[in-house]
């Protein structure tokens, strides 16, 4: 069974660390669209934590098209898009680029910029039906 | 003498199934609690928790002797029901010493590490199965149905009833003595339907949402165990909640057709209370042999593979026995030392379930004898 940890004494919020986890298990597909969800009440007890913190994480995953909450359905992973929404991959790219000169700025090379690039794309994994190292 | 026999029996066996439920208890609980003390997965192995263990069954079988030694003795005394009350309150009383003295035993063998917050939390990230709560909430709505239906029923009775009625098993569990007719000796057995089923039918639907409680690492199946476990425990709530519901309202039907001068049948209210302590008793049982508390024997266990968040946290429970976190929003969290589920204490939809349900019992039970004493 997929699990979650979260560490209550560490500087990242609750809700980030819930968010950043949900997000690398759908993206490392251990998490598949359709996957049913526990309800923000049950995380948030499973947790011990409060409601609101489970709410603006899955309201974030939402916002993000990672997961899908529906009243009767609960929350579900998201599939993929069937077609592609270029204005937000664009914008991702933009942050992307912002992102990779910032490392650049702290004193990376762009070989070591390459290595870690490689190093999160290898931990994504490979989704069925598509080719790992192409686009 | 006969009736002396019969209540030693029940002594006997209730001090039989008390003191072997606290013998087993260590044995089925999860790796890394001792005798409701987090101790770590590591000491849970030692050999100082073994002679723990070892000097609480020591003390299990010294205290069912001396509550049976006690019982026994009023009962030779001429006194047979006192005997017996006797005995099974210095039986819960000795033990509940004997608890507090080996938890504060056990905390001692806790490691400094285990006793800071807990600050990891492992929790299953998949949507529980729906099957107990499902359950629960169809035993509610029978419970509710039905116990309002006894209401009705006495309620439209009342007129037609004669002067003298019988107050089978009412306050202070006088049997089929007849009284004089009044609003509390006819509606009191279908008042305490409509709170005591329900109550029970609430606890599972609870325990069907309860917090879960996983080990950190790999988890060894832990999930899992801790799911059907769950699921389990919510069932025999509803169960419970169906059985009670039952028994009294026969018994409530019963005691209005009496009064009315029809035939009665109270054989079903003594058969149906038998299977219903019957199949606590044997789930309780199967569910202690087959999972352990909380899933215990369905998991693995290992240093790397610790409990975490409130189960596994020190600082949040009162004597093992009391959990009270009030930022937890958990009402009902899985217990230390004991079987199945306990109230969060610290959280307020939980002391609100527990203050409603014990003013409306201590009510019901003051009207009750107030019904019977006139």
């Amino acid at each position: 069974m997929v699990t979650l940890t979260i560490d209550r004494c560490h500087q990242q919020p609750v809700y980030e660390q819930v968010a950043d986890q949900i997000r690398r298990l759908i993206s490392a597909d251990e998490l598949a669209p359709g996957t049913a969800l526990p309800s923000v009440r049950q995380l948030a007890r499973d947790l011990g934590v409060n409601l609101n913190t489970i709410a603006r994480a899955y309201r974030l995953l939402e916002a993000e098209g990672f997961l899908a909450i529906r009243d009767r359905a609960g929350v579900t992973v998201a599939a993929p898009p069937a077609e592609v929404d270029h204005a937000a991959r664009s914008k991702l790219l933009d942050q992307m680029r912002v992102t990779l000169a910032r490392l650049r700025q702290t004193g990376m090379t762009t070989g070591e910029l390459m290595k870690v690039v490689r190093r999160e794309v290898d931990a994504l994994g490979t989704r069925p039906g598509q080719e790992h190292g192409h686009g | 003498m006969g009736e002396a026999i019969v209540v030693n029996a029940f002594l006997t066996l209730r001090v039989f199934l008390v003191g072997g439920l606290l013998v087993a208890l260590p044995r089925v609980t999860r790796k890394g609690l001792l005798l409701g003390a987090y101790v770590g997965e590591e000491v849970a192995d030692g050999e100082p928790a073994r002679q723990l263990v070892r000097s609480w069954d020591r003390g299990c079988l010294i205290v069912m002797a001396i509550s049976l030694m006690v019982g026994y003795g009023i009962s030779l005394a001429g006194r047979p029901v006192t005997g017996n009350l006797t005995g099974t309150a210095v039986l819960l009383l000795a033990a509940l010493g004997l608890y507090v003295r080996h938890y504060s035993m056990a905390r001692r063998l806790t490691p400094p590490e285990s006793v800071r917050r807990v600050e990891l939390v492992t929790v299953p990230l998949v949507a529980p199965a729906r099957t107990g709560e499902r359950l629960a909430k169809t035993a509610l709505a029978i419970c509710v149905a039905l116990s309002l239906g006894t209401v009705v029923y006495a309620t439209l009775s009342y007129r037609v009833m004669p002067p003298l009625v019988p107050d089978a098993f009412g306050g202070v569990g006088g049997s089929a003595e007849l009284s004089p007719k009044s609003v509390i000796t006819v509606l009191f057995v279908p008042t305490l339907n409509l709170v005591l089923s329900p109550f029970f039918a609430l606890m599972g639907l609870l325990t069907a949402g309860a917090k879960r409680s996983v080990r950190g690492g790999s988890g060894g199946g832990s999930a899992e165990a801790q799911e059907s476990f769950r699921t389990l425990m919510a069932n025999v709530f509803s169960g419970t909640a169906l059985f009670i519901c039952a028994v009294l309202t026969v018994l409530s039907a019963h005691i209005v057709r009496t009064g009315l001068g029809r035939t009665g049948f109270l054989w079903a209210v003594f058969a149906l209370s038998g299977a219903m302590l019957l199949f606590m008793v044997a789930s309780l049982i199967w569910i202690l042999k087959a999972h352990g508390q909380g899933g215990a024997l369905r998991e693995s266990a290992t240093a790397e593979m610790p409990l975490t968040g409130g189960l596994a946290d020190n600082a949040h429970w009162i004597l093992g026995m009391f959990y009270v976190d009030r930022d937890d929003p958990s009402i009902m969290v899985e217990k230390r030392f004991g079987i199945g589920y306990s109230l969060n204490y610290g959280n307020r939809s939980a002391l609100v379930i527990v203050g409603t349900f014990a003013l409306l019992i201590l009510g019901l039970g003051a009207l009750g004898l107030f019904g019977i004493v006139l």
